[in-house]
């Protein structure tokens, strides 16, 4: 009888660690979500034209105009994300920190084309 | 842009859209929708609106059988005629004078013919940076002499517009924005809409509260880009009110290795170097716009000055070295 007792006991104080620790990384992972994005996606006139994960490794070329004649080179490395290089007269774009909460924006104005983070 | 969770979301989930179509900047809006489809169909409304405003108020185009600011400026050379215009135009001309009255003159919408000037040399600079130049201040001079507010002839009765000086020009590029994200969110105020922000070019205004009962966060860019790894300055906690910025940051162009940006300064007629960015937070989106530029245009004394002596409107300095100062109740929206 007290055998099983100690062992209900053990059994229920592993229940609750289990339950803190599901809580605490509930509690990162809701922190993490809340801050870090997941996705890339690039806009082109308000469409998406291009989605990849924040974790992959990715130079794209996003060619824009009537002729392709525009292109901003988005780089994504390291769970974060830029443009490396564009024909834009301004280049707001490429002096643009580089993003990776939920939210931030790049925004290269002359090509139309926007950067999301999702 | 796309719902969080898969297919049948009842809770309303968060949903953006861009358009490069309004007042030659980006608009974003973000809405609270049960469904992309209600969002889209809402984006639509609202940009038929953004629409109307921006062909109203553009200097650069006429669209026919419309009397729109363009048409009020008249073509080259030609003599003024009153113009027959639309309430929304009579509107914002009246406001614009408001504003003028308030900010003491450093935000005049007559000045189009020295914003003009700036406008030729910085597209031309930024399409051919080997060739860019500078404007002959002697020429600012002779456009800064047709800059009179009071040549602006209004006639609310007749909807009518006349510019009495020949040579004056009109530019609202300093009012416009703002003006028409305020008149929006009224117009989705009224139909009882909530949980929406537009942001015109950096025009910030909440429309409602978020049914997720989460404040909105809106961040303001650090304007130093290059010694500082911090992307915000600042995060905000908003459930209503409009935050605009203005800086030198954007639209500028490069002369000798120095940046030239396109907020001019009344006074000199030149760029205006008081600060790095101002950020005027208020109820009225037309009226923080129009504020951001008159604290641009003048250093924090005269700014904190300005600011205790309007009612409701909050600001944040960025000084040339990155300090950054507060007007008295600005922190308690700070996250």
């Amino acid at each position: 009888m007290e055998n099983t007792n100690k062992k209900t006991l053990r059994n229920d104080i592993i229940l609750i660690g289990a339950i803190i620790l599901i809580a605490l990384i509930g509690f990162f992972v809701f922190l993490i979500t809340r801050k870090d994005g997941q996705k890339v996606n690039v806009l082109v006139g308000g469409e998406v034209v291009y989605s990849f994960s924040l974790e992959d490794t990715v130079e794209q070329q996003i060619l824009t105009g009537e002729n392709n004649q525009n292109k901003n080179v988005l780089v994504i490395e390291n769970g974060e994300a830029s443009i490396k290089s564009a024909t834009c007269p301004d280049k707001i774009c490429v002096s643009h920190r580089k993003i990776s909460k939920s939210g931030e924006t790049i925004v290269c104005l002359p090509n139309k084309v926007v950067v999301e983070i999702e | 842009m796309q719902c969080a969770v898969l297919s049948s979301c009842k809770k309303p989930q968060k949903f953006t859209d861009y358009s490069f179509d309004y007042f030659d900047t980006v608009t974003t809006i973000v809405g609270f929708e049960k469904s992309e489809e209600e969002f889209n169909k809402r984006c639509e409304s609202i940009k038929q609106r953004l629409e109307k405003y921006h062909k109203l108020y553009t200097i650069y185009t006429r669209y026919e059988n419309l009397n729109n600011l363009c048409v009020v400026n008249g073509t080259t050379n030609a003599a003024h005629q009153e113009v027959k215009v639309d309430k929304e135009i009579i509107e914002l001309l009246e406001f614009s004078k408001q504003m003028y009255e308030k900010t003491n003159g450093k935000v005049n919408v007559a000045m189009g013919s020295v914003l003009s000037i700036w406008h030729k040399y910085r597209e031309e600079g930024m399409n051919d940076p080997a060739n860019a130049s500078l404007p002959e201040m002697q020429d600012l001079i002779s456009a800064a002499a047709h800059t009179d507010i009071e040549k602006l002839i209004i006639n609310r009765e007749k909807s009518t517009v006349f510019l009495a000086d020949g040579e004056m020009k009109l530019d609202v590029g300093a009012i416009a924005k703002g003006y028409a994200a305020e008149q929006v969110a009224d117009w989705l105020e009224e139909k009882g809409v909530t949980g929406y922000l537009l942001n015109i070019g950096g025009n910030v205004k909440i429309v409602g509260k978020r049914p997720d009962g989460e404040k909105w966060t809106v961040g303001i860019e650090n304007p130093d880009t290059e010694n500082s790894q911090e992307p915000y300055i600042e995060l905000l906690s908003l459930d209503s009110k409009a935050l605009v910025t203005s800086g030198s940051y954007q639209r500028f162009y490069t002369v000798n290795g120095k940046n030239y940006h396109h907020i001019i300064d009344p006074a000199t007629l030149q760029p205006s170097e008081y600060l790095l960015s101002v950020s005027v937070l208020c109820e009225d989106s037309g009226m923080a716009d129009a504020f951001s530029t008159a604290l641009f245009c003048m250093n924090y004394e005269d700014g904190k000055r300005l600011i205790s002596e309007s009612d409701g409107i909050e600001a944040m300095w960025i000084l040339k070295d990155g300090t950054k100062l507060y007007s008295e109740n600005f922190k308690k929206y700070c996250k």
